[in-house]
């Protein structure tokens, strides 16, 4: 009973996490931005669909998906942030700066998936 | 055009509080959405969905913040290492140590500028920037050429400041879309040992802060 | 592919990326009126009438040329309207009434004492 539900997150101390309270990515993991497109709001720039980066940070606290939050309703689960680091030369093929370039921004945890 | 205390009759002027040009009403149309926006407030009070003086206790709110909140936690940061790592942490909570109250539900993440990184901030999709240490962002900032421009080519953006970054230093571009804000955090310029806190402040403007200059012993002398 | 799915795909506000001439250093006092919207954008975030993120979506929903057109705070006012109808906070026609008693009363020249009046 303890931890499967949950996803099997469950700390030394006999503490089980609830769902959305540990983050799923990590600083260092590597992530691919999703290619959806969603109609109406979002809050992910068409430049940085389908990117890959890795996790620089976690947003502590979680917080609602402001997708969703546009809309003035329940905005659903509360699930985490996560400030992306992407190099300038991953996102513009032709990018004319510096090599070592790089940009930051934070992605919900729906738009991110490990690669 | 007066302005009426609240609970006071007013078919009468009160002296004790207007200035003589306040009672003359206004000579010049309105434009479409000023009346716009006149009409909205006044039947959301009438509603009692927002309070009358709200909206007066709010203007003074924005008016309250400005660069010059922001200048004194870079200085802060500049003299005191251990408030310095305190504001790299939380950047909220060091504001708030300051005197510095956030009136909304963003964080705030403060951005350093090393001897490798130098920072820029920019919200492509909005103008997400730190108002309650900054105060208003200038129309430039959103405006589009610097929002689409910021991302893709940073150096040719920072020259346009008459900003040259070496190429063996990282242009870091921070694209706020949630709930975090940035500042950054500029170098200290060189030669202010000497300087005491408020005089390093004055060398912290706007734009040392938004990253699209550094911060120099010249900042008195020209635009914010 | 379509020749129109593209204006349903980026949003007008999303121009990350895109050429754009150089920039300009402008800037311009706030409009009292301005200074006002803001504060208005403020405080109905603050009783959670309209939050950010929904003025955000509801200046996305002005679509391209009124987006293109309209000034920053103009934006504002038009995307409150409009979402403060859709909650039915305010009906259109009870603005646009108010709207012309507002403008009436300019034109009246006359200080008009009413409830949450512009602050100076």
């Amino acid at each position: 009973m303890q931890g499967e539900s949950c996803g099997g997150a469950k700390a030394r101390s006999g503490i089980v996490y609830a769902l959305g309270e540990v983050p799923v990515f990590r600083p260092g993991d590597r992530i691919r931005i999703l290619t959806r497109s969603p109609i109406g709001h979002y809050r992910v720039p068409i430049y940085l669909r389908g990117k890959t980066g890795s996790v620089e940070a976690v947003i502590e606290p979680a917080g609602i998906d402001n997708e969703e939050e546009g809309y003035g309703r329940n905005a659903g689960e509360k699930l985490h942030y996560y400030r992306i680091a992407l190099p300038m030369t991953e996102i513009w093929p032709e990018y004319a700066g510096s090599p070592r370039d790089g940009l930051r921004i934070e992605v919900f945890e729906t738009w991110l998936e490990r690669i | 055009m007066t302005v009426p205390r609240q609970g006071h009759d007013h078919h009468h002027h009160d002296h004790d509080h207007d200035h003589p040009h306040a009672e003359i009403a206004r000579s010049e149309r309105p434009g479409y959405y000023e009346i716009m926006e006149t009409a909205v407030r006044e039947l959301l009070v009438e509603s009692k969905l927002i309070g009358p003086d709200e909206i007066r206790r709010q203007i003074e709110v924005l008016d309250s913040r400005s660069p010059a909140l922001g200048a004194k936690v870079v200085a802060r940061a500049w003299i005191d290492p251990a408030f310095r790592a305190r504001l790299l942490a939380d950047g909220r909570k060091a504001c708030e140590e300051l005197g510095v109250s956030f009136y909304d539900d963003t964080q705030l993440i403060v951005l350093e500028n090393t001897e490798q990184v130098h920072n820029l901030i920019v919200c492509t999709l909005c103008s997400c920037y730190p108002r309650s240490v900054l105060g208003l962002p200038p129309d430039w900032y959103k405006l589009k050429p610097y929002r689409s421009r910021a991302v893709s080519e940073p150096r040719a953006v920072l020259a346009e400041f008459g900003t040259i970054i070496p190429d063996d230093v990282e242009v870091r571009v921070s694209d706020s879309t949630a709930m975090v804000r940035y500042l950054v955090l500029p170098r200290r310029p060189e030669g202010t040992k000497h300087y005491g806190e408020e005089q390093l402040a004055s060398l912290v403007t706007r734009d040392t802060m938004i990253g699209v200059v550094p911060a120099s012993l010249d900042a008195g002398r020209t635009a914010p | 592919m379509t020749q129109t799915e593209h204006l349903v795909k980026r949003l007008p506000n999303d121009i990350g990326g895109l050429p754009a001439e150089p920039i300009r250093q402008v800037d311009h006092e706030l409009e009292p009126w301005e200074k006002r919207c803001h504060a208005l954008a403020d405080v109905l975030d603050f009783h959670k009438i309209i939050n950010t993120e929904e003025k955000r979506c509801g200046v996305e929903a002005l679509g391209a040329e009124m987006a293109g057109r309209l000034s920053y705070y103009e934006r504002w006012i038009v995307a409150f309207s409009n979402i403060l109808f859709r909650k039915g906070i305010l009906a259109p026609a009870e603005l646009a009434r108010k709207m012309d008693e507002v403008e009436a009363r300019w034109a009246a020249g006359q200080a008009h004492e009413g409830p949450g009046r512009a602050p100076p």
